[in-house]
Parts: C-alpha cells; sequence; structure tokens
C-alpha cells in the first residue's frame, strides 16, 4: 500500500466515498425544499421485497403515475369462483365473470347477522333498476351498473387504470378512468365533509412512506363490488398507499361502519403501475350505457 | 337608460350563448308549470344536497287532516357550500314556505322559486352563521 | 499510524466536500423559487410580477380559479373597446338588477325560468372583467365573432335536428334521453373547452406534478391530464368528448393544443371537430390571477380564427372546489320525460288553477 499509485488513490476514494455519503441528503433535498430529508426508515417488506425508499417529491414519497389494480375484488371481495353473468343465454362467455381470492384479511366481511339479508338481497337486485320515483330511485341495482361514481375503496380495484397527481399544492388528485370519476385528497386539512358525496372527503397525511388517506362523508347507496356488499351513512375508511418498488405499491384500506359490521375490518392487494411508453388514461364516459336501461321505458312510444 | 338596458339584455343574451352547450338548455318552464302557481308551507323532512339540483322533502298538512309528501326542487348546493353551509345547516323538522310553480306532470313537486323560514327570511341567504366566511375553512397551518 | 497519510485522506475529502456542496448549492439557486412580488393593482405603473415556480421548475399555476364574469362573449353594438370605471359601476348596478332572480315582476312565464334566489347563483359573474373590456373575444378587433361559412347539407341537417330537439325540449316534450343537451344528460358541462363563464360553479382547480399539468373544471369533475413531454396525440380514430390535450411551456404560458374532439355536438358552437382546432394560453399574471386566452380557428365554420381572454380569480383556500355529481341524483330527465307522456296522454293537464294552495 505504500506504492506512489496507492498513495493517491486511496485518499481520493475515500474523498469519493465520504462526499458521495455527505452530498446524497442534499440532492435529494434539492428536489423538496422545504421538508427535512426524510427518515431512512424503508416501507415494510410485505411480501418478501428488498425494503424500498421511494424517491421524493417537494419531501414526501413521490406516488406520480397511473396505477391499476389486477385483483377481481370489483366482482367480489370474498372468495367467488367463475360464474355466469347476466345473460349468458345471448352473449355466452362475454358475459362469463372470472373467478379470484377474497382480498378480505380473514376472507369473510364480519356482517352483523342482521345486516347480512340486505346483502343477499343487493346481489339478488342488482341488474334491475327503477328510476321512475324519485324517492325509491336507488333502492334496485348495482350503482356501477348505473355507471354512477364508485365511492373509496371500490373505485382503487375497479378494472381500470387511475391517476396519482401529486405536486407542491395542499391537493392532491386521484383520477379515475372510470367514468372520468375524480377524487381531491386534502392534506393535512381541517375542514369536515360538508356534506355527503359519492367519492366522500378525503383528508391526507404522511407517515413515513405511506399515504394516509382518512374518507369520510359517502353516500351510503356505494356499493363494494357487483356481489352486493354495502355499508351505510356510517362509513369510514382508512387508505395506505405504501410504494414497494418503483413497479409497485401496497394498498391497504381498513373500513369500519357500526350499523352495518361487527369490527373494523381490512383489504389489501398491489397496485400495479402502467409500465406502456406514453400510457394515459383514455376517456370511458359510460353514461350513454345507460340510458336506455334507466330511462327507456319513459321514451315516446315506450309500451 | 335605455341604452343600457339594452346593453344588459345583449350581455344576459351573450352570458347565454357563450355558455356553449351549457346549462342555457335548460328552462325551467319545461319542467315545471307557470299556470300552476303553489304556495305551501310545511316540515322539512330531509334535503338533499346534491347535484344538479339540491332536493328539500317538505310535508304538508292539508286542511282534512292528512299530510303530503313534496318534494322541492333548488340550485346547486356548491353555490352554498363554498358560503359555509353544510347538509346540518337544514335540519329536519325546519317550517319552510315554499312559492314555486308545481311540475307538469302534476306530481307533488314544485320548484323552490322562494324559500323563506316562518318570520320572512330567505333560506340559505348570506354565508353560514360561523362558517366559513372567515379565514380559510380548513387549509393546514 | 502514517499521519502523514491519513491527513491526506482527510484533505481530500474536506476538499471535496466543499466543492460538491458548491456545486450543489448553485444548482439549488437555480432552482429556488423567485419570491412572490406584490400584484401590481390593474393600470398600475408596470412593476413586473414573477411567477412562483413549483419545486421541479415549472410555473406554478395550482390551485383553484374562479373565472365568472359579465362580461360577454360578444362586444355589444356601439360599444368601444373598454368602458370608464363609472361606466363600469353603472353597468354592474343595472345587470345585477336585471339578472336578479329575487325579482318577482314580469308575470309568471318570465318567473318560473327565473328558478330560484339569487343567491344560488355565482355572484362574481355580476362583475365584468379588471381591465373592463366590452367583450371577451379580443380578436377580430370589432370583438364580435367572425363571420360563418356557408355549413354542408349534412351539417345542416344535424343542425336542424337538434334544433328540433330543442324546440321540444324548451316546449316540455322531449322524446327521448339521448336527444337532450350534453348537460342536461350529464355527459359534460363546463369541462369541454373552451372554458366559458356561466351562472354557477365557475370553478377549475389545477394541479400540477413534473411532466404534467391537469385541469379539473367543477363541472363535470372530470380531470383533463395534460402531459407536458412532447408524447404524440393518440390514435386518430379515438374520439373523446374532451379530446385529447397536449401542453408545453413558452416561458411562463402554459400552451394546449386538443384534438380528437367526438362528432356530436361537442365542439364549441357546432363547429366541425375534423377541422376545428382550438389553442389555449394560460399565464399567471399575479398572485391570485391567471390570463385564460383561447383561440379557435374552423375553417369550415368561421372565416377567420378568433379569440378571447377569460380572467381567472384564486379563490382558494379560502373557498373550495366540491364534487359535482350528476348522473347520480339527474332526477330532472324522468321528470321531464314521464311530464311529456302524462301530457301526451291528457294534454289538458295544463290546469289554469294550481291543485294545491295551502
Amino acid at each position: 500500500m505504500r506504492s506512489r499509485f496507492w498513495r493517491v488513490v486511496t485518499p481520493l476514494g475515500f474523498a469519493v466515498v465520504i462526499a458521495g455519503v455527505w452530498l446524497s441528503p442534499i440532492v435529494g433535498q434539492q428536489r423538496g425544499q422545504q421538508a427535512p430529508a426524510a427518515p431512512r426508515a424503508a416501507a415494510p417488506a410485505a411480501t418478501g421485497f428488498p425494503a424500498y425508499r421511494a424517491p421524493r417529491l417537494n419531501g414526501h414519497p413521490d406516488l406520480n403515475g397511473v396505477w391499476q389494480a389486477f385483483v377481481t375484488a370489483n366482482i367480489d371481495l370474498e372468495d367467488h369462483e367463475a360464474q355466469a353473468g347476466p345473460y349468458t343465454e345471448l352473449i355466452g362467455e362475454y358475459s362469463g365473470w372470472p373467478p379470484g381470492q377474497s382480498i378480505v384479511e380473514g376472507g369473510v366481511i364480519p356482517y352483523k347477522p342482521e345486516a347480512l339479508a340486505k346483502k343477499r338481497q343487493n346481489a339478488a337486485n342488482r341488474i334491475k333498476a327503477d328510476v321512475s320515483n324519485d324517492k325509491t330511485w336507488h333502492n334496485l341495482g348495482d350503482p356501477e351498473m348505473k355507471c354512477y361514481m364508485p365511492g373509496v375503496p371500490r373505485a382503487t380495484y375497479m378494472p381500470y387504470p387511475f391517476q396519482i397527481v401529486q405536486g407542491s399544492s395542499p391537493y392532491l388528485l386521484m383520477a379515475y378512468e372510470y367514468a372520468s370519476t375524480t377524487r381531491t385528497i386534502r392534506m393535512d386539512w381541517k375542514q369536515e365533509a360538508p356534506t355527503d358525496t359519492w367519492m366522500g372527503w378525503s383528508i391526507g397525511r404522511w407517515e413515513g412512506e405511506t399515504l394516509v388517506v382518512d374518507v369520510t362523508g359517502q353516500r351510503e347507496e356505494t356499493w363494494f363490488d357487483r356481489g352486493g356488499n354495502y355499508h351505510s351513512d356510517m362509513l369510514h375508511v382508512v387508505e395506505r398507499y405504501t410504494p414497494l418498488s418503483p413497479y409497485h405499491m401496497q394498498y391497504e384500506a381498513t373500513i369500519e361502519d357500526p350499523k352495518v359490521f361487527t369490527r373494523p375490518w381490512k383489504i389489501s392487494f398491489p397496485l400495479y403501475r402502467r409500465m406502456e411508453k406514453n400510457v394515459q388514461l383514455l376517456e370511458y364516459k359510460c353514461v350513454p350505457f345507460t340510458e336506455e336501461l334507466l330511462y327507456g321505458k319513459f321514451k315516446k312510444g315506450a309500451s | 337608460m335605455r341604452r343600457m338596458i339594452l346593453c344588459a339584455a345583449i350581455v344576459t343574451i351573450g352570458l347565454i350563448v357563450s355558455s356553449g352547450n351549457v346549462l342555457a338548455h335548460h328552462a325551467f318552464s319545461s319542467e315545471f308549470d307557470a299556470n300552476r302557481h303553489v304556495v305551501f308551507t310545511g316540515t322539512v323532512s330531509k334535503m338533499m344536497w346534491v347535484n344538479p339540483h339540491a332536493w328539500i322533502y317538505v310535508d304538508v298538512k292539508k286542511a282534512d287532516g292528512t299530510t303530503e309528501e313534496w318534494m322541492v326542487e333548488a340550485g346547486t348546493p356548491n353555490t352554498l357550500l363554498r358560503r359555509g353551509f353544510t347538509k346540518a345547516s337544514l335540519q329536519a323538522g325546519t317550517v319552510i314556505k315554499v312559492d314555486g310553480y308545481q311540475s307538469k306532470d302534476g306530481s307533488l313537486r314544485a320548484n323552490g322559486r322562494d324559500l323563506t323560514l316562518p318570520d320572512g327570511r330567505t333560506l340559505f341567504l348570506g354565508n353560514a352563521e360561523g362558517g366559513g366566511a372567515e379565514g380559510a375553512p380548513g387549509a393546514p397551518k | 499510524m502514517n499521519w502523514r497519510w491519513l491527513s491526506s485522506i482527510v484533505l481530500a475529502a474536506a476538499v471535496a466536500i466543499v466543492m460538491s456542496s458548491a456545486l450543489v448549492a448553485q444548482a439549488a439557486k437555480s432552482n429556488t423559487k423567485a419570491p412572490a412580488k406584490a400584484a401590481a393593482p390593474a393600470g398600475a405603473a408596470e412593476k413586473a410580477w414573477t411567477v412562483k415556480k413549483t419545486p421541479w421548475g415549472d410555473p406554478d399555476l395550482q390551485g383553484v380559479w374562479n373565472d365568472a364574469t359579465s362580461t360577454p362573449l360578444q362586444r355589444p353594438a356601439g360599444k368601444g373597446e373598454t368602458v370608464t370605471g363609472t361606466e363600469a359601476n353603472l353597468f354592474e348596478e343595472q345587470l345585477a338588477n336585471d339578472l336578479s332572480r329575487d325579482r318577482r315582476d314580469g308575470g309568471p312565464e318570465v318567473d318560473v325560468n327565473r328558478a330560484y334566489n339569487e343567491h344560488w347563483m355565482d355572484a362574481r359573474r355580476l362583475k365584468i372583467t379588471n381591465d373592463r373590456r366590452t367583450s371577451l373575444i379580443v380578436d377580430p378587433p370589432d370583438g364580435r365573432l367572425p363571420p360563418t361559412v356557408p355549413i354542408s347539407a349534412e351539417r345542416q341537417k344535424i343542425r336542424a335536428e337538434r334544433q328540433a330537439a330543442g324546440n321540444r325540449f324548451q316546449a316540455g316534450m322531449p322524446n327521448i334521453a339521448t336527444e337532450m343537451s350534453l348537460p342536461i344528460r350529464c355527459i359534460i358541462r363546463t369541462d369541454s373547452p373552451p372554458y366559458l363563464p356561466t351562472i354557477y360553479n365557475n370553478d377549475f382547480q389545477i394541479y400540477q406534478s413534473p411532466g404534467y399539468v391537469v385541469i379539473q373544471p367543477e363541472m363535470i369533475h372530470s380531470a383533463r391530464i395534460i402531459p407536458l413531454d412532447g408524447r404524440p396525440h393518440i390514435g386518430k380514430s379515438l374520439k373523446q368528448w374532451l379530446g385529447d390535450t397536449r401542453g408545453h411551456f413558452e416561458g411562463n404560458t402554459l400552451v394546449l393544443e386538443t384534438t380528437n374532439f367526438r362528432n356530436d355536438d361537442t365542439v364549441y358552437q357546432g363547429a366541425n371537430p375534423e377541422t376545428y382546432k382550438i389553442t389555449e394560453r394560460f399565464t399567471r399574471v399575479a398572485e391570485d390571477s391567471i390570463n385564460y386566452e383561447f383561440t379557435i380557428e374552423d375553417p369550415t365554420t368561421w372565416t377567420k380564427p378568433w379569440t378571447a381572454i377569460v380572467p381567472w380569480n384564486k379563490i382558494d383556500p379560502k373557498e373550495q372546489m366540491y364534487e359535482y355529481m350528476c348522473h347520480e341524483d339527474n332526477f330532472d330527465i324522468v321528470h321531464l320525460l314521464s311530464g311529456a307522456r302524462a301530457r301526451e296522454k291528457n294534454p289538458s293537464l295544463n290546469l289554469t288553477k294550481p291543485q294545491t294552495q295551502r
């Protein structure tokens, strides 16, 4: 180690290493001027993935991108076999629904016994709709079938992409391809839901690597899936979005509704980043697909 | 003066034309009947804070003692929300007077042309008491 | 221990740290947000206002904005480009009176169309723009739409059909949901460009992220996600109600180009989506103000392009944009259709006396 070569290279090497270690918090900070560098704690390795720390934007994990779930939970949150959907006698496999495994922790949604009947009734009536009376307008039919906004968490596992737009304002946007649905996440916000809405009132906060979103004020008419799983106006959802790698994110939601369930329960599944070059949300405005269903019996000449 | 009125008329038309696709197409007389002016007082049973129109359910006691339930169409609630009103602002049990026009199909529905409380105050005029009028409603810091 | 060797390591490390920190600080300076200067009052001497940048260097347009104004699209006959302060005050007072929905004069036909009291409307629509222009159109210089070009027989036929459907609607006798307007059907409302002021919910929220600007109009809750990375438009056969938009910054101005509009009453004033082009420009000119400028050209509809400028005013955090659900509780469609069917069956349903009076 005494050669002239090493006497020069070794100190230089140390210098580079030391400078690199010194610099990285500073470089990380350039992307976000206000917050100090976040603690080095990495995401929990939920599925055996190496611990991951997402790049930063404005001091927080950068969740920007187009994301999509690949579970079949929109059909049924719980275990479901392949089944015939509506009118297979007319359109065959086009109306076949695929099988899937439960995304509910523990497998089964903990309904109060008296609340289970309504779930079964929902499922039996899912493809019916009757809007002839304003007061019973929402009584029948899966709101998805009517192209109504799906609420949270259903919007997350609909089989369509959604985009997270995260910048440097107090608001984060989640834009869903399905029915051009959007919701604003208000970060660290103090105002409560002024009224009930289809996508609810979302207040976000950062917990290390995780975006936590507290959702209240959801319209009681939304369903969790096509299986008729439902809730009341006391629904309270807490979501957690945790990047696991550059390409996927863990999604967890805790669902609480003392009117319908015996205890809070949880769902979880990964969200995948859509990697196609120039991928973008397209327009899926499904209202025209529902106008004959909903309003056909009021048109001129209807029997 | 006449020039100003002409100006205003053109502006009104301009507002409608400039909206392109929009709300000019909703002529309320296509849904409600100018010949069926109704005025009644009743008790609010609930208010739906929804778009495109909010709806107020009003129970009205008839002379014969029976009750009929009217649905009163109001404007877009978002305008009220921005003035600090919330779903708690019109409680069930509140007595209101409705002055409006009944729907053309004869059902118990009217537009809320003029909504007042028994003391004559206009419903939802001004800002909500203690509501979002002062300062940011919920911004952090 | 060879102290000379150790000290040369320490020295080299120290130099490296100092130099790299200086380099980083240098880069940081060019990314630092310029301090926002106070917005110059209208008409004051030019005091250059510097737009803030986002942490990734784009001009900051984020926030909730309102575009309500009473300035008409087209200049009323006999008016100059602007009015004086006094004329403006007089005009606004007169307008507030003329448009007031609290008025009960004019008879039932007028009254029923006033629908609700004034406070359900956006009060800001009663104000003309700060620069007191008499039209939103700034080009052609006369402040009016250019003359129209004779349209094809096919387009005439479609317009006539739409007009007939509109007449049925106004008479309260629509045939079917799908012949009603796109706003009534809750498909699009003010979210279709160009953005023009209306009677309420004149609100837009702008979000930004690296490589994107997103404009979310209140009605009907859609997000116009605009990539800034120069990617091509989607394929020509993909048609959308809100088209397909690409954006880039020219200096501090966001420039948008939109193509791929559907051909079903989507584009402005029945223009032709095949030949229609709309370019929009957003420039933040003050802490609380954006200039929204758009140019429309369609040689098969107008003889020349035309341009308008609509000021946007910041309203958050004090005021927020709220969810505009529309289709979900769109009872009107059923009322309108069932009302028409009831009166087809029984034309005498138009009574002269109300059924109830309490």
